[in-house]
């Protein structure tokens, strides 16, 4: 497809040259909100880590583009990634999100400066700035990570299980701010994700990708997020 | 005070030695904020006893074909090769199986450590001048340093600082988030082996001037205390090199005064102040605890 941001051809994802998932075929297009949803240990990141980059295809192809210029990726990882020695602010954290734009040797302009503390207010954190990231709650540090993830200007925001670990008003926050920020600047968004009533209740998320025994099941929220296929892959998942 | 004034006066005579020790307390804790970052912080143990073993094989190798150099820049042109080939082999080397992910690299770095110092040890019973030569580095006596060798150190210490200045954020990202920098299209393995090559070029030229403790110790114990009163990867690296300049010049004072080896004095001192730092977090952290008890 021509609009594809994202196109998997015949792909195989693993680790160690070992294929955790195969025979990937699969686009994201402009747009589009796609949710990544199935049991634990399925395979869900390792989809996301493949359309950023970090895991390359053992085979097949993974497309990605907007014509002659590359995709930019809004990547929001899982909070424990991040290395965490010596605490960082919630500025500087966020400031990482323009090291993409901005060239090696090169400073970062105040204009980016400024952007970044844009970003931070869009998230409602403009406040929290000084702070230690670390010092801040699940969802406030999620938060952080979506800013930082806006910082990078994105054509694509990737967010892997952003509700993970946080209480149920922070996560009603989070989703509350990716609806707006799909539903005022279109953005194209991933989302890995297990909390199935959160994407229920989302009205941005406009298909559902099921990673099911390495296969992939997609179609419209409603349909895929139903009580029956939703009870079926759950059996899968305890059976 | 008076001592201070007497080594800070431009014609002390052990004036490079204190130099030295100033040039190495700014830059190796500058470059040992990224080890404590990366959790590397036995690779900061381990590789200056590999560049010491380094030296020893140098020095052997060079008294075995062409006899024993002269107390000159030969000597310490052959140190630094011998330090600099062993200790950027012993970096790619792990670098390389760290990226095939094979065994645990804190497995590895210890083993490294146990034989290299076996293999100094080893290697300068062999020879009695290399041996003295060695044990002067081992007991970080920091007496004299030529004018060349001081150079050496102060131009290639000025590349380090200045690579650091230059890609401070890049090298940030990929220590603090990895992930995230492939996201951004870094290319990762790039400015990963930049800053092992930082590594390995800081520890091989300084273990030459003041020993594998001593350099250990400025690597280390700075950027630990630093990063106890500072917020942000930036202001820790500032502060942990000027907690590494005070602490090369007061200890070179105390030493001078006290007629101590000076890299011993340097490392207890940083290791003092890290406890009065410590201490005294601890009483501010249990003071309102016991107020309200």
């Amino acid at each position: 497809m021509a609009d594809a941001l994202i196109s998997f051809r015949d792909v195989a994802l693993g680790y160690d040259s070992v294929p955790v998932l195969e025979g990937l075929t699969l686009d994201v297009h402009l747009g589009d909100f796609l949710a990544l949803v199935g049991p634990n240990g399925c395979g869900k990141s390792t989809i996301l880590k493949g359309m950023v980059g970090i895991l390359e295809p053992l085979r097949g192809n993974i497309g990605r583009g907007m014509g002659e210029r590359p995709v930019r990726f809004g990547y929001v990882p899982q909070r424990e990634t991040i290395e965490m020695v010596f605490p960082l602010t919630v500025f500087e954290v966020a400031l990482m999100g323009t090291y993409g734009r901005v060239g090696p040797g090169r400073f970062v302009a105040h204009a980016e400066r400024e952007r970044v503390r844009a970003c931070l207010g869009d998230v409602g954190l403009a406040d929290l700035q000084r702070k230690p990231f670390p010092a801040l709650s699940g969802g406030q540090r999620q938060r952080v990570l979506i800013a930082r993830a806006l910082a990078a200007e994105p054509d694509l925001l990737l967010l892997d299980e952003p509700l993970s670990g946080i209480d149920l008003r922070a996560a009603q926050t989070i989703m509350e701010l990716i609806t707006k920020l799909h539903r005022n600047r279109g953005l194209t968004t991933v989302m890995v994700s297990h909390h199935l009533k959160a994407l229920r209740e989302c009205e941005a998320v406009q298909e559902v990708m099921w990673v099911y025994e390495g296969k992939l099941l997609r179609g419209p929220a409603a349909t895929m997020l139903a009580p029956d296929i939703v009870f079926r892959m759950m059996d899968a998942e305890i059976g | 005070m008076e001592t201070l004034l007497e080594i800070l006066n431009p014609h002390f005579l052990l004036r490079n030695a204190l130099y030295g020790g100033l040039i190495i307390g700014i830059v190796a804790p500058l470059v040992g904020v990224f080890l404590l970052a990366r959790r590397m912080v036995f690779l900061g143990v381990a590789l200056p006893q590999v560049s010491t073993a380094g030296i020893a094989a140098a020095f052997i190798w060079h008294a075995f074909f062409h006899g024993h150099p002269d107390r000159d820049i030969n000597d310490f042109a052959i140190a630094l090769v011998g330090s600099s080939l062993l200790t950027f082999g012993v970096i790619v080397i792990l670098a390389l199986l760290e990226r095939r992910k094979r065994g645990i690299l804190e497995g590895r770095v210890a083993m490294l450590y146990a034989v290299a110092g076996a293999a100094t040890i080893l290697l300068v019973a062999s020879d009695r001048i290399t041996e003295i030569g060695i044990l002067g580095l081992l007991k970080g006596e920091i007496i004299a340093i030529p004018d060349t060798e001081l150079l050496i150190l102060l131009l290639g210490y000025g590349a380090i600082l200045a690579v650091l200045a230059v890609f401070h954020k890049e090298l940030v990202l990929v220590t603090v988030d990895r992930e995230m920098a492939i996201s951004l299209g870094k290319h990762v393995v790039v400015w990963d082996l930049l800053l092992f090559g930082v590594i390995g070029v800081t520890i091989s030229l300084g273990v030459l001037v003041v020993g594998p403790l001593v350099m250990f110790g400025f690597l280390i114990v700075p950027p630990m205390i630093a990063g106890r009163l500072a917020l942000g990867m930036r202001n820790v690296s500032v502060m942990a090199a000027m907690l590494g300049a005070g602490v090369a010049l007061v200890g070179f004072a105390a030493a001078y005064r006290l007629d101590w080896p000076t890299g011993p004095t340097d490392v207890a001192l940083a290791g003092a102040v890290l406890a009065v730092v410590t201490a005294a977090q601890a009483v501010r952290f249990l003071m309102p605890r016991m107020a309200v008890k």
